[in-house]
């Protein structure tokens, strides 16, 4: 009896000093936020780790939240949309055939390392980057291939004089100037490529108003204040680390502990609990993305176009969005977000119809359904929040047509690979879209052109393919939109995905953050962003 | 004659009868007395039924979603609430006892069975087979249990049977050590040394001799191992290791839904409770048969 009654008193000794842990690290924090006279480093918490931060070597949002803050562009975006502003070019010309493009370029700016950006530096980076192949530059194919294909674009890239750089093309791109302005495109310091090689992605050096200092994988990167910055009086803050904390709840807990400053990936369940706390605040990005499950249309059974309608046919979006998305989101049916120029809203959705998916199954010769592997995402995804929870509502319903479906996952950099090599039967992914244009979405991800890079599913149809390389080429709005329509038909009819939802992602951020504009392509500048 | 020999054997009968009570008969006696180990039994059985009868008293489907319902609290039509794909909690601790049990007893069977095998075969031969074998055992001593059974499962790829054999993988060095030490001092017996000059074979001496003569503490460690077990494969499964969706494992159920431990709280409340249940179960269980078969602390 005497010895339960000491591992009693042990045990609420060891209760109490925990407590009394907990109690003095509070009262720290809120002690030194009153004296520490103001707050310069932001730390931001997301789910994934970047993958390189070199940002042409991959198309994975993570890695271009940071080197969004590194790189620079010719053109950059408005702050909330996808209209084009000056970045390191301050003026263009277009010549009126639409084959000539002539960039004049901001003066004395420097790279981080103290290289001179100028004409030659932008040639420089685009010889790199043309030279290359889909493995090392997949974003490259944004300009219709590399130099060896017969689909690129871009004829030459030539400096007319040390500050004005001339783009020749071999056929019109209507989304050109909004390419150039997407985040894989920030302009690298030649002489910091040439020092690292292949290791520049983990050494980056760009012109942007935060240089890089340190990368810890999976854990965090740190980056700091560029003092040399063109742009005088930017950045606000002076450093900023983006740090990992894949589980999202465990991601709010830091956040309301003040471990850290802003997050992302909020859980919509979550809303109401920071809305609550008068120390947080939500932040809203404007939604410009894609959720969707893909399937690899190489594999069997999924070569066959009515086992993928059927599929499409077993899936209850609206129950998903509702316990899922908090109702924030919209079911999908388009492989782009109605947001953007050349939706087609007459696609009529494949209605959610098990008997109607059942028939699908018998007369595509399975009767008795099949078993496959159904991949999901490991960590919060701006257009996903909580993949693994959506994946086991496909998987019931699945069930319920006699399909087994066997729930896998893997790290996040692991999935993006084997995905790209098409070695999942089906897998959740989603798009958020860098530049706004239907091309981003719709070429890049189902376009022939871009297996290898962001078309996972393996999906090639020449007739989509042609229409797509129309609409690139062609330069009236009207017509290209016609031409998107279409092409959402055939895409419709095929079925490589099944389109889930459109979201409106969440953040989250302490209340006295201030400047932060979240822009819907998923990563900003934080140049404005301080702390009040 | 016909008269006598009945009477024979009526004399040669009885004194077994009487004085000597079969040893599972005086176990079972000390066993009743001892109230923390019949409780424990009961909750064990209460579990087993639970486990057969689960298809036959569920409510609902374990895998049954009904996403309009989410989250509901505890009420008459659901019992325990149900859980953020609106599945009924009760049904699915129900059908999470089957697993539990199974993948307790299956994955404890598998180390009893290795274990005792390499255990008499390092005990009673000794020398180099002995050091092998033991050295083995330390080695994975050396390692955290779990850490070990990550691992295990890591090469072997995560799945609920991938986790009862980590899990056994993991136990097998407990019984091994049990085992060898017991077979080591029964063999100094003298009924084995006449069992050896009578010429009887090695495996005779092995399995009808020492093995019967070294297998109660097994027992006793076997019911404990099965505690640990159940805990084992709840961790598994709350690390996403073990089982998948959508079974109904009581770890997994902790870890889908730790993220409503504000909204939800009866989500985690009720799979904790399961599992501190059977294992407590299992733990006065085991202790008590402790008390009755373990022969050093025999009063």
């Amino acid at each position: 009896m005497t010895k339960t009654l000491k591992w009693l008193l042990i045990s609420i000794l060891a209760v109490s000093m925990f407590l009394v842990g907990c109690g003095s690290k509070t009262n720290g924090t809120a002690g030194s936020k009153k004296t520490a006279p103001k707050k310069d480093t932001l730390v931001f918490a997301r789910g994934g780790d970047s993958t390189s931060l070199d940002p042409i070597t991959t198309t994975e949002g993570e890695t271009f939240k940071v080197t969004q803050n590194i790189f620079e562009t010719l053109l950059t975006y408005g702050k909330q949309d996808t209209t084009i502003h000056p970045g390191l070019a301050k003026s263009w010309t277009v010549s009126p055939d639409g084959l000539t493009y002539t960039f004049k370029l901001q003066q004395g700016v420097k790279f981080q390392d103290g290289t001179d950006f100028n004409a030659d530096a932008v040639v420089f980076n685009f010889d790199r980057w043309m030279n290359g192949d889909s493995d090392k530059f997949p974003y490259y194919t944004m300009f219709g291939g590399y130099k060896k294909d017969a689909g690129h674009v871009i004829k030459e890239v030539k400096a007319v004089d040390a500050n004005t750089v001339q783009f020749v093309l071999k056929r019109s791109q209507a989304p050109f100037l909004k390419n150039l302005a997407m985040s894989p495109f920030g302009i690298a310091s030649p002489t910091a490529v040439q020092k690292w090689g292949d290791k520049f992605r983990e050494h980056p050096v760009g012109t942007g108003p935060f240089k890089f200092v340190e990368w810890k994988q999976n854990d965090h990167i740190t980056l700091e204040k560029n003092p040399d910055y063109w742009q005088k009086g930017l950045p606000k803050l002076n450093k900023v680390i983006f740090r990992v904390i894949p589980d999202n709840t465990a991601r709010l807990n830091a956040l309301a502990n003040g471990e850290v400053d802003l997050m992302d990936g909020l859980n919509n369940s979550d809303e109401a609990t920071v809305k609550s706390n008068s120390n947080l605040q939500v932040i809203e990005r404007p939604s410009m993305n894609v959720g969707y499950l893909a399937f690899t249309v190489t594999r069997k059974p999924f070569d066959n176009k009515l086992v993928r309608q059927a599929l499409n046919m077993a899936v209850d979006k609206k129950s998903i969005i509702q316990s899922f998305y908090g109702g924030q989101a919209i079911p999908a049916k388009n492989p782009m977000p109605p947001s953007i120029e050349g939706y087609n809203d007459a696609v009529q959705e494949y209605p959610y119809d098990l008997d109607k998916a059942k028939q699908l199954l018998v007369q595509a010769g399975y009767p008795k359904g099949f078993t496959m592997d159904l991949w999901a995402m490991p960590v919060a995804r701006p257009y996903m929040p909580e993949a693994q929870k959506v994946a086991e509502v496909i998987q019931e319903s699945f069930s319920k047509i006699g399909v087994k479906a066997n729930i896998k996952t893997v790290d996040w950099a692991t999935y993006l690979d084997k995905a790209a090599k098409g070695q999942f039967d089906a897998f959740m992914l989603g798009w958020t879209g860098d530049n706004g244009d239907a091309d981003n979405f719709l070429y890049t991800l189902l376009d022939k052109d871009s297996i290898g890079s962001n078309n996972y599913s393996y999906y090639s149809n020449d007739q989509l393919h042609n229409i797509l390389i129309q609409a690139q080429t062609e330069s009236d709005q009207t017509k290209r939109n016609d031409l998107y329509k279409q092409a959402q038909v055939i895409i419709h009819d095929d079925a490589p995905w099944i389109p889930l939802v459109h979201s409106t992602p969440l953040l989250a951020a302490t209340k006295d953050l201030t400047g932060y504009v979240p822009h819907p392509t998923g990563s900003e500048v934080l140049s404005n962003v301080e702390f009040k | 004659m016909a008269e006598l020999a009945k009477n024979m054997m009526e004399i040669e009968s009885k004194p077994v009868e009487e004085k000597l009570t079969p040893p599972w008969k005086e176990a079972w006696k000390s066993f009743c007395k001892n109230r923390l180990a019949l409780i424990g039994l009961g909750i064990v059985i209460f579990f087993i039924l639970i486990a057969f009868l689960a298809p036959y008293v569920a409510p609902f489907g374990y895998k049954e979603q009904h996403l309009a319902d989410r989250m509901m609290p505890p009420s008459s039509k659901h019992w325990f609430g149900t859980d953020d794909f609106g599945r009924d909690i009760f049904t699915r601790i129900l059908y999470g006892a089957r697993i539990s049990l199974w993948v307790g007893f299956f994955s404890v069977l598998g180390s009893v069975v290795i274990g005792t095998i390499l255990g008499i075969i390092s005990g009673y031969y000794g020398g180099l087979v002995d050091a092998i074998i033991s050295r083995i055992f330390d080695i994975m001593l050396a390692f955290p249990s779990t850490l070990l059974a990550i691992a295990v499962v890591a090469i072997l790829g995560p799945s609920l049977q991938n986790a009862l054999i980590a899990i056994a993988v993991v136990n097998v060095p407990n019984f091994g050590r049990l085992v060898r030490s017991k077979v080591l001092s029964v063999k100094q017996e003298e009924y084995i040394m006449a069992a050896r000059a009578v010429g009887m074979r090695d495996t005779r001496i092995l399995f009808y001799h020492i093995l019967p003569n070294s297998i109660s503490p097994v027992i006793v460690q076997a019911t404990l191992a099965i505690a640990t077990a159940i805990i084992e494969a709840a961790a598994l499964g709350f690390l996403g290791l073990g089982a998948q969706p959508p079974t109904p494992e009581w770890g997994k159920m902790l870890a889908d839904s730790k993220e409503y431990l504000v909204q939800a709280p009866w989500t985690l409340f009720f799979p904790g409770i399961a599992i501190m249940l059977t294992v407590l179960g299992f733990n006065l269980m085991g202790d008590g048969l402790q008390d009755v078969l373990d022969p050093k602390l025999k009063q």
